[in-house]
Parts: C-alpha cells; structure tokens; sequence
C-alpha cells in the first residue's frame, strides 16, 4: 500500500503541472484525461482497489465531485491536489469525456443469498434506491454504485459514516445508523449488482 | 349532470378526425365549444364543465379532479377494458398527468420525455426528448408530473430546471428559459399551469437548502413576469408553540430566538419548494398553493423561527405576484410532514353552516385542512386518514419513532372531489419510521435533511383509499390498501372513483360507498393521477403504469387507455 501510494503521489504531482493549463479542447482533454488514467485505469480499470471506476460513471456526479475536491468539500491527498488548479470548463469536459466510456467490468463476484437479502432489507428501510434508482446505476449527480468496485464502496461509505468524507451529508448521517456488517453487506451487493 | 353528458356525446358525434401517425402531422381537431384549433383561455376556464378534453393537470383551476362525463358509471364499469396501450421508451416512475385536447393527448416520462398520442387509438403523433444539461439535482425521482396547454404550445418544466414551450402540432421547441440554477438543487418535476398568458411555476429543492419560489413567466416569449419569494426576509412568524390540529411541537422557543438573535433569519437556505400546481379563483384573481418542508428536514438548530411560508397554505395575486394570504400548518416542521398536495378550490360549509368559498389541502400528517379561501383561515380539520402516533416527538440521534413516516399520510397525490356529495377522496400512505437529526453545514446544494428518516422493517405497512365529508370533517368510508399508495385518483360524474396501486392494481369504486367495482392488473405500479376524456362520443379513462422510485414501486412503462363498448 505504501509503495502504491507513493506511485499515486508521484503521478498527482505530474498531473498537477498537466492540469494546471487550461485544457477545454478535445485534444486537451483527451491529454488530460490520460494523466487520470493513470490511476483509473487505461481501460477503466483502476489500479488500485481503492480507486474508484470512473468510466461511465455519471456526468454530474464526476464534475460536482472534482469540483468538491477543489473547493476542499471533499478530501484526498492525491484528487485535491489534482483539482485544485481546474476550472469548471476542465471539470465540465472530463466529466463529460469519463461519462461518455462504457462501464468497466472489475470482475467483482455476486454477492450470496444471505448477502443479498441483507443489502435488500437495508434499501427497503432507507430509500436508496429513491437516488440510486431500480438498477443501482444513478444519475446525474447521483453515481452509479451498481459494479463499483467492492474496496472502494466499503471504504467510501465507512468514511461517509466516520465523517471524513463531509461533501453529502445525508449519505454520511444515513450511514450513521448501519454497522460494519450493514456496509460490508451493501459493498459486496453492489459490486456484484 | 345527464343534461351534461348528452351535449357531450352529441359534441363527440361531430368532433375529431385524427391524422395520421406520421411524425409532425398536423392535427384537425373541434371539441364542443366549436373549431378550436388553439387551446383558448375561454376553453380553459370551462374546463370544469368540459366532458371531451382534460385541459389541465387537476381537471381544471379549481383542481377537483372530478370528471363531468358519466357514460362510464357505476352501472357499466365492470365492462371497462383497455382500448390500447402506448409503451413509452423510459422505463422508470411514471407520474404523468395524461392532459387531453381535441382528441389529442399529451403525456410525458421521467427524464423529461412527452409524448403527443391519438387519444382515439394510442398512435403516436411526435416524440419530444429533453437534452438534459449534466447537473440534474433531485431527490425522488427522476419523476415529471406533466405538461400543461396553452395556445398552440406545450409546457414542459425539466429536471435541470429549465422551462421549455413546444410547438403543439409537431413537438418542435420553441423556446427554452432557465427557472433556475440546479447546481443548488433546484429541479423541476411538476407540471406548469398556464393563465391568462402566465406560465406559473415552483420549484423542487427544499432537500437541498434552496429558497423556493413560484414563478411566472409570458406564455408567448418565456420571459420572467414576477417571483414569489416562498421564504420572505423576515422568516420568523409568531412563534408557534402548536400545530394546526392544537397539539404541542416541543419547540424550545428560548433557544430558537437566542439562536435567531445570534445567527440572523436562515431565509437564503430555508427551503419552501412548491412541488405541486396552484388552484387558481377567476372571482379574486388569486392563486393558492402549499410550500413544501424547511431546510434541513430534520434539523431545526440551524433554522430558527416559524421558517415561514414552508409547510403553509399560501394566496397571491395572479397579475403581480403580491402575497394575500397565508395558513401555517406546522410551524419549524423537524419531521418533513409538509404540504405538498396541490390546493382544490370549492364551496365548503363554514363553522355556522355557512357556504363559502373555500380551499382544501390534503396534509402529509393525514387531515383534510378545510380554509376560508378569503382569508386562507382554518374552518376545520377531518378525522386522521392514517395512524398517527407519539406526534410531535422530536428526532434523535439513535432516531424517534413516530406516525405518519416522513412520506406522510398523503404524499405529493393529488386528491379528488365530487361537490355533489361534498367528498374528497384521498390516497394514504401508513410507513411507520424513526427520525435521526444530525447536524451539518449548508453543503452547497447537496442533500441537506439534517439527519435521516428510516422505514422500520419489522412494522408492517399499507394503505388507504378515503372518502372525507368536508362539511363535516369525518371519515364516509375507507378502503385499506396492501401498500402504502402514492400517485392519484380521478372521480366522475358517473359516481365513480379510479386509482391505482404500487402493486400494478388499476381499480374503480363506488364514490357513494367505496365498493370495489372493477379492476386491472397492469403489470407495473400504478403511480399516477388517472385522467378522462372523450372522443367520438365515447370516454375513456387513461392512467400512467411505470411504478415509482419513492417506494420503489415495480417499473414500467405503459400508458393504458379503457373504455366500455
């Protein structure tokens, strides 16, 4: 994990000078979408299992969260950094780009039975799919969690429930309320969806 | 009534030659009122009495959802079948008001989709697709309620909270105007009304700490006409300490205005969407319609005082905008039992056994509120339609169980009316649910409800079907649901009720007794307010089968049509 880690710094801090410039055009963007390749995968396929899949992920939701990375909303050492010199027409146009690619398929297993059953109760009592929507693949500003990849589900929403992840509230106070094995169970549904 | 229905077969017997189905074909058309090739304001205000068409998202301005026709009655419904169904290409909650005119019907879907449809045969006639912009900001659903008529156009209010006109004949956009930015959570879901060349509009967002409004915009250009601020400046109230109904909120009034005294008034992220259309009186030229929860839901720390309008009955004028009056149910609500079932204007008998003109609002606690419409005062309040327990006990932490849940006794459903036998008839929800408050920061236009509300998975839920006398206030009769119900319910002259159930059931009763007459399996949740109409002197009733993502209500996507042979 660390040497992964130190990889990932290195590739933030050449992405920052990459990124820095204003990169609107196509050819830009398709510059600058390569530097974030670099961890999300060439083929959308992260590199590491705690990094999102952002291929196909929804507009919305990729530009609000770039834009919370840059505004401090929403914290990580490497995707800060990243942000921080974007301007919105960047954010707009890689949301853009990213959302446009087909969904990677992460090769996560079909939760169990008992697993599944669980996951279900959970949405039943707290409305998920009222944002998630029926087939878990969101909209807009809402991710798609259906076939995300199962660490980084389990991480994001532990950091939801702890606090440190602070950029939608509601998910952090909802998370509140459910154990480990709640999440644990919602995590390994949802990979496998 | 039988008077009515006669000119309303004779006017069918002369009207209506649809094209055909090829793409932007123009539509002949002629209703009772003679060749109306436009939807003329004449024709919408005597929508009331109008057996062909269904002009407007409630029936008419007055939003009594009472159809006037009676060919299809108690009688002869068990004979009701489909005579056609049209499969929309979205796949999802379907909330559509189906709007009927000159046997031309309009119709749309999540995602902002309308449908222009041969009310006679299903065809379709065009298909408008709205391009969405990337943020779309909403939190039930990607739900639409409908279009509203007007002239030779269309209206179309979007998610990403955008006001479109299309052409009436070919669906071609006209013009297109920003209601508002949706990067702070404003969206729109419901369907505009149009009067006397005003296009009036709310706002979704009091999820996400937005100011809410009603807006008017010309109904020939899109520009803005005026605005309704739904929070004013000065939000605080009278510090009301109990509910419409008298009972204690437990407010602690000393500490709201220490915190009122130190923070200033919360208006610029105080909620007050208006989710629903406004009734509209011809007699005062006023509007009437209900303002949605505060912002945060379920933290009231951060928003001290009465949070004025939200959770109100609230008058303006139709020309200017200028507030007329008001009627707070729930002052500082902390439980998102708002208002948001659209006003329905009618003659009510007063506390002395007066007639008045009066308003009615079906509450999310589960009472029919019966007001003055002169000065929106509270006449009375009916028998609770849906449990109500431990009101008004105050969230927690760990989360306080309390009924109605935060989906209410009545949701967004429009009620309906038939002033022959002074009923309302609602739809009801039962989800017992905890409460959780947890305290954040205004995240920028991101769901902000100040904790949580939970569904408890060991209670069971249902559902009602209710018959109010609004004279009187008490419960006629009741008919219990197997699911919590949201969507809507049509009555008619022929003395008949029609609504539709999460688990696909499309049904009639007897609006005398609430005796199950007939009724449909669709396939889907039947989530939508049905409609009537006629064409060629025939009626048909018309509903929406695509479920719902609120309570995950089975998806579909069929607009089906019946009628009797």
């Amino acid at each position: 994990m660390r040497i992964k880690s130190l990889i990932a710094a290195t590739l933030a801090m050449a992405a920052v000078a990459a990124i820095a410039a204003p990169a609107a055009r196509a050819d830009d963007i398709e510059e600058t979408a390569a530097v974030c390749s670099a961890c999300h995968g060439e083929a959308g396929v992260p590199v590491d299992k705690s990094i999102p899949a952002i291929w196909g992920q929804n507009e919305g939701y990729l530009y609000l969260q770039l834009r919370d990375f840059k505004v401090g909303n929403r914290k990580n050492v490497n995707m800060s950094e990243i942000a921080a010199g974007m301007e919105k027409p960047v954010m707009k146009a890689l949301a853009a780009y990213f959302s446009a690619k087909p969904w990677p398929n992460l090769q996560e297993p079909s939760a169990p039975h008992d697993v599944a059953v669980h996951a279900e109760n959970i949405n039943n009592s707290a409305g998920c799919k009222g944002c998630h929507l029926e087939n878990w693949q969101g909209d807009s500003v809402t991710p798609r969690v259906g076939g995300q990849g199962i660490q980084y589900l389990r991480e994001t929403m532990a950091q939801f429930r702890s606090g440190e992840r602070a950029n939608n509230p509601w998910m952090a106070a909802l998370l509140k309320t459910y154990t480990d094995a709640d999440i644990d169970a919602l995590a390994r549904y949802l990979a496998g969806y | 009534m039988v008077k009515f229905a006669t000119r309303a077969l004779v006017a069918g017997a002369v009207a209506l030659a649809i094209a055909g189905a090829a793409q932007a074909q123009e539509v002949k058309s002629a209703t009772k009122y003679g060749n109306m090739n436009t939807v003329t304001q004449d024709l919408m205000n005597r929508s009331a009495d109008d057996g062909n068409n269904f002009l407007h998202t409630n029936g008419n301005y007055q939003q009594t959802r009472f159809y006037p026709n009676k060919q299809i009655n108690t009688a002869n419904v068990s004979k009701l079948h489909p005579a056609w169904v049209f499969q929309t290409e979205v796949k999802d909650s379907l909330e559509t008001s189906p709007i009927v005119v000159n046997g031309v019907m309009y119709v749309t879907t999540s995602f902002d989709h309308v449908y222009a449809l041969n009310a006679r045969t299903g065809e379709e006639l065009w298909h408008y697709k709205q391009k969405l912009g990337p943020v779309s900001t909403y939190c039930c659903g990607p739900n639409n309620r409908g279009v509203a008529v007007y002239g030779d156009m269309v209206y179309l209010a979007t998610l990403d909270a955008k006001l479109v006109a299309l052409n009436a004949k070919t669906g071609a956009q006209v013009w297109s105007t920003d209601v508002a930015d949706p990067e702070l959570g404003y969206s729109e879901t419901m369907a505009p009304t149009v009067i006397n060349g005003k296009v009036l509009l709310g706002t979704n967002g009091g999820e996400y700490g937005i100011r809410g409004f009603v807006k008017a915009f010309d109904a020939k250009s899109g520009k803005l006409l005026w605005t309704f601020n739904t929070i004013p400046e000065n939000s605080q109230g009278v510090w009301a300490t109990t509910d419409a109904t008298g009972r204690d909120m437990h407010r602690d009034i000393a500490a709201e205005k220490a915190a009122y005294a130190k923070n200033g008034d919360p208006y610029k992220t105080l909620g007050g969407g208006v989710w629903q259309n406004p009734s509209y009186d011809p007699a005062t030229n006023r509007i009437f319609f209900v303002v949605g929860n505060p912002s945060p839901d379920l933290d009231g720390a951060v928003r001290p005082g009465d949070n004025l309008y939200t959770d109100s009955m609230v008058s303006i004028d139709l020309d200017t905008g200028k507030y007329s009056c008001h009627f707070q149910y729930i002052a500082h609500d902390v439980w998102d039992l708002d208002a948001v079932s659209p006003t329905v204007l009618v003659d009510v008998k007063d506390a002395s056994g007066a007639t008045v003109p009066g308003v009615l609002h079906a509450g999310k606690t589960g009472h029919i509120y019966v007001h003055n419409r002169k000065d929106c005062s509270l006449i009375r309040f009916s028998e609770a339609m849906v449990p109500q327990e431990n009101m008004w006990v105050l969230p927690t932490k760990d989360g306080a169980r309390m009924l109605p849940g935060a989906n209410g006794g009545v949701e967004w459903s429009p009620i309906a009316t038939d002033p022959s036998q002074g009923m309302a008839y609602a739809i009801n929800l039962h989800q017992p649910m905890t409460y959780h408050v947890e305290n954040a920061a205004y995240p920028s236009g991101k769901l902000w409800l100040g904790g949580a509300f939970k569904v408890i998975p060991t209670e069971e839920q249902w559902g009602n079907i209710t018959a109010v006398n609004y004279n009187s206030g008490k419960i006629a009769w009741q008919v219990k649901t197997e699911q919590p119900m949201i969507g809507g319910i049509l009555a008619t002259a022929g003395g008949l009720v029609f609504t539709g159930e999460p688990n696909g059931t499309f049904e009639a009763l007897d609006s005398a007794t609430g005796a199950k007459l007939w009724s449909f399996q669709a396939g889907a949740g039947v989530n939508a307010p049905p409609s009537s109409y006629t064409v060629e002197g025939k009626q048909y009733v018309v509903v929406g089968a695509g479920g719902n993502a609120q309570i995950d209500a089975k998806r579909g996507n069929a607009i089906i049509s019946f009628t009797v042979d």
